[in-house]
């Protein structure tokens, strides 16, 4: 069979010729790499053949000729027919035609899939292509995109005409809607994220079909897409949907590892010319998700333009006060006009911007956004390192929209400016069969997560949610456990050793720039080194004893396990929606209570021995060359949490301390801190010098949040307390700090007197607790050969450590080690007593007891 | 063919696995479960709280196999998952009547 143009129309033919151009546009992309050409081609390939078949059919049966027109929708009425496409054919009938066609239109689609091809015919009269039906989108969608392929002209003009003065006309906010709503539910089943390990690149955020859903936007609005990085993009992403297509065989999207490697090794995509031996993988899917951002990003903005939103999540109603060159105006974070200075070019302004959409969740608005971006070098000039930028970025990682902070920041490149570290693991793809986002996405879903952890957990939570999430909220410094979190897997963008190992030695440069409190410091470091600790140990029997006594090893204080019990829940949370069971996630929180339990039972038995090789040892002695042996008598006998706790550095300065005893036998240091101060009294041993210190800070108003006192063997003592101040004295007055510091020294060399300081001061009213804690007192021999254990739990009340020390030396007990813990509004403290040298006897443990028990209810009253 | 069920410590679930694989036991379905048995519970204390801690956390392996593997795959659970403590788990075997791979419609051992 012929067309009256002499063109073959029977189907051995045809699928003969089908094939065989085929295989040319095939050669074409292998070639030139160009996705967009290919999918034209083959557009224009099966144009030819429906033109032809419909021409047959009409040929045989004139009555086809007028009221019946062939046309393209979706994707074929784009042009852009992707190899392994289904093709979306709409027969439409000015009236009652269709019935007649009936025959002619199997016949065409038949000889369609004989030829291969997977078609998909649809027959409508022109009147039912004129409303939006909700209840078939997708129909009505793809009318959008519709094309005369052959057939009656005038059918298809008034078909045009329908759709254009009705269905867009009347039905454009419906239309609109559903596309929100299309997107949002595919967004959704995607994470709504784009940075997957092995993405699809048409249905994720940021693929084809977000382009497709650009371009409709567009369409509505009468106005075309724009080119520049979205024509860009799109052309990357074609060209790669296109090598999908011819490497799987069938209309699959998944970008999987291989396809990675494959299209790295073609550098699909990347120019015009084929580089020999391809690309890094690597560096091959950085630039799929660069693309993938730009559409996502073009997306958003014409979102914004349509008043429309794409993120589910609602703007949170916060006054944001003293706020300078930007304001919060209908969910929207806008820049103030440039005048003499723009402000887009200060740092300070910029980070308020993102504190605010990190408490709130706005988003800046389309122009805002451009400025920032367009101004990151002058940003870069302008900025300042220090302890600013730390309190600037604690407090973005501390809001509770952090997550959407944190990416816009990233994708702007302002995240990058501050922390070049994480440069390396911007949309970094690690090969793991468990986890479903690149490392940077991971990174933000592990601060969502905790995050998460803030929102009320229901009547109905589970007993380890309610306790994760009070053990959140009950940090001193929350701020530290995000930074830890922040660049907890930096050290995967850099090859070679363990990658929390790298990630530590990554986040000294960090901290150090921030000039971070050395105690904060040191916690954030041991937070990213043993951060895969915690899930180790999981995988082991979490009720055997010998298991929670090696994970307490590495762990040692009771803050490190907080941020690392709540750091491990939120990381294997972020592997993957579903790798935290409810099953897990109780083991979790056993393997914590059971390491809680642990952790203070056997620091008066474990004591450092300087003749051994202990690494830590090492790294101290490195540090003072030339004293090394007096350092080592210096370290003789101390509690090993005592050197697993202290960066090398703090231990030095205390040694150093010692040093200057001739000088002034109460040895002192102290650092201010925004949020928490740290004092500590270095001197030789002496009666009630623990009870002089807490009642020293009593005196000055100071809440002592940990204390930790420890003795050598030689029987210097290093007592160090973090605590809050009250009353803001220390930071408000700068010039008290010495004042203060000198008055601890004489208030513990017993040169003035507490009471006489404490009688002076006018005790504030206090509020009623929120939470009440019933004072409990226990006592353990089993735990040390000489001392005695007793823990204390009670009312966290200023005062209290005072009230209690006061009792002990009051009885004459001596404190060996002393660890107190606050969490929330319960203090709990560990004591090791000795009393002349033993432990105590029931007797005194019974006298003790009811002693502490009176002078704790004297002290909150 | 029969069913054996084992109930055992979490911290044996890779070496049992392993065991089977390696015995060629070509599928297992895994539980993440919690009870007890003589094991019992127990009461902690945890900053001041008691907490009581009866059920506690266990994998459930399920396997089904031809009669000639029952014995083998029995030995390879006792041997990897005994520590010769209490809480070591349990085994059950069951017989199966029927076994069907729903793909094919294919029945018996062969389904397996």
């Amino acid at each position: 069979m012929r067309t009256a143009g002499g063109e073959p129309t029977d189907r051995e033919t045809m699928r003969a010729e089908y094939e065989r151009r085929m295989g040319a546009i095939r050669r074409d992309f292998d070639s030139d790499g160009d996705g967009l050409v290919a999918i034209a081609a083959r557009s224009a390939l099966v144009d030819n053949l429906v033109s032809r078949l419909w021409a047959a059919e009409v040929e045989g049966d004139a009555a086809l000729a007028k009221g019946m027109v062939v046309a393209a929708t979706g994707g074929y009425g784009r042009a852009q027919l992707f190899p392994c496409s289904d093709i979306d054919l709409l027969f439409c009938a000015n009236k009652g035609e269709a019935e007649h066609a009936k025959d002619a239109i199997r016949r065409v689609s038949q000889a369609l899939w004989d030829c291969g091809m997977q078609v998909s015919p649809v027959t409508r009269k022109v009147s039912e292509c004129e409303r939006f039906s909700l209840a078939n989108a997708e129909f009505g969608l793809a009318l959008l995109d519709r094309r005369m392929i052959a057939g009656d002209a005038a059918v298809f003009a008034r078909l045009n005409e329908k759709i254009r003065e009705k269905m867009m006309a009347r039905d454009v906010k419906t239309i609109r809607a559903e596309i929100v709503s299309l997107t949002r539910e595919r967004h959704a089943k995607y994470g709504d994220t784009l940075f997957h390990l092995e993405p699809n690149i048409k249905d994720c955020p940021g693929g084809l079909r977000d382009a497709n859903v650009y371009g409709w936007l567009r369409m509505l609005e009468g106005t075309s897409p724009s080119g520049g990085e979205f024509e860009d993009a799109v052309r990357f992403l074609a060209a790669t949907r296109c090598f999908l297509h011819y490497r799987h065989e069938r209309d699959d999207n998944t970008l999987d590892w291989r396809a990675q490697d494959a299209a790295a090794e073609l550098s699909v995509g990347v120019g015009r010319v084929r580089l020999p031996g391809g690309v890094d993988p690597a560096y091959w899917m950085r630039a799929y998700f660069r693309h993938a951002r730009a559409v996502e990003r073009s997306l958003l903005r014409e979102f914004e333009s349509n008043g429309l939103a794409l993120a589910t999540v609602e703007v949170r109603r916060v006054k944001l006060a003293g706020v300078e060159g930007f304001r919060l105006k209908d969910g929207r974070l806008i820049l103030d006009a440039a005048g003499n200075v723009d402000p887009a070019t200060e740092p300070e302004t910029v980070l308020a911007v993102f504190e605010a959409m990190a408490k709130t969740g706005a988003r800046l608005d389309g122009e805002s956004e451009q400025r920032i971006g367009a101004a990151i070098p002058q940003l870069s000039a302008n900025l300042e390192e220090g302890p600013g930028l730390w309190r600037r970025l604690s407090a973005i990682l501390t809001g509770e929209r952090a997550g959407v902070a944190l990416r816009a920041m990233h994708t702007l490149g302002l995240l990058d400016l501050i922390l070049p570290e994480f440069h390396g693991i911007d949309a970094l793809v690690i090969r793991d069969a468990y986890h479903r986002y690149t490392v940077d996405e991971h990174t933000f879903v592990v601060i969502d997560t905790l995050h998460g952890l803030e929102a009320d957990p229901g009547p109905k939570a589970p007993e380890w949610r309610v306790k994760l999430g009070s053990m959140l909220r009950e940090l001193q410094n929350p701020g530290l456990l995000y930074l830890a979190a922040l660049l907890h897997d930096t050290g995967k963008g850099r090859a070679g050793g363990h990658h929390a190992v790298e990630s530590a030695q990554m986040a000294k440069g960090v901290l150090a720039r921030l000039e971070m409190d050395a105690y904060d410091a040191a916690l954030v470091l041991r937070l990213i080194e043993t951060h895969l600790e915690m899930s180790a140990a999981l995988r082991r029997d979490i009720f055997d004893a010998d298991t929670v006594r090696t994970f307490v090893g590495r762990v040692q204080t009771h803050e490190l396990l907080r941020m690392l019990t709540l750091f491990t829940y939120a990381d294997i949370q972020a592997v993957h929606p579903d790798a935290l069971t409810p099953w897990k996630a109780e083991n979790l929180w056993r393997l914590s209570m059971n390491a809680s339990n642990q952790l203070d039972r056997n620091v008066d038995e474990e004591r450092v021995h300087a003749g051994g090789k202990d690494e830590r040892i090492v790294r101290v002695l490195a540090l003072l060359p030339g004293a090394q042996a007096a350092a080592e008598r210096f370290l003789e006998g101390f509690p090993e949490r005592y050197l697993k706790t202290r960066p090398p550095e703090a231990i030095r300065q205390h040694f150093e301390m010692t040093r200057r005893f001739d000088e002034e036998p109460f040895q002192i240091s102290f650092q201010h801190g925004a949020s928490t101060s740290e004092i500590t009294l270095v001197t030789q041993d002496r009666p009630r010098l623990f009870a002089g210190m807490a009642a020293a800070l009593a005196a000055w108003g100071m809440n002592v949040v940990t204390a930790e006192a420890y003795a050598n063997e030689a029987g210097v003592v290093v007592d160090s307390f973090r605590f809050t101040d009250t009353f803001r004295t220390l930071e408000l007055n700068a010039s008290e700090r010495e004042r203060f510091v000198a008055s601890v020294r004489d208030l513990v060399a017993g040169k003035a007197s507490v009471e006489k300081m404490l009688s002076g001061r006018k005790r504030g009213k206090r509020r009623a607790p929120r939470v009440s804690v019933t004072t409990k007192i226990d006592f353990d021999e089993t735990a040390s050969s000489h001392s005695t254990l007793m823990q204390v739990v009670a009312q966290d009340v200023p005062g209290l450590l005072r009230a209690m020390s006061v009792t002990l030396s009051a009885l004459g007990h001596n404190v060996e080690v002393a660890l107190v813990d606050t969490e929330g509004e319960t203090a709990i403290d560990v004591f090791y007593l000795t009393h002349g040298g033993h432990q105590l006897n029931g007797e005194q443990e019974s006298e003790l007891r009811d002693a502490l028990i009176e002078a704790i209810a004297e002290n909150a009253r | 063919m029969q069913k054996i069920e084992a109930v055992i410590q979490p911290s044996k679930l890779d070496a049992v696995k392993d065991a089977l694989v390696e015995l060629g036991v070509l599928g297992i379905t895994i539980f993440e479960v919690r009870g007890h048995g003589r094991q019992k519970g127990h009461t902690e204390f945890y900053r001041g709280r008691e907490y009581a801690v009866d059920l506690l956390p266990k994998i459930k392996l399920e396997l089904v196999v031809a009669e000639e593997m029952v014995e083998k795959a029995i030995q390879a659970i006792i041997t990897a998952a005994r520590t010769g403590r209490i809480g070591d788990g349990k085994i059950f075997v069951s017989k199966i009547d029927e076994a069907i791979r729903i793909r094919n419609d294919e029945r018996g051992e062969i389904a397996l």
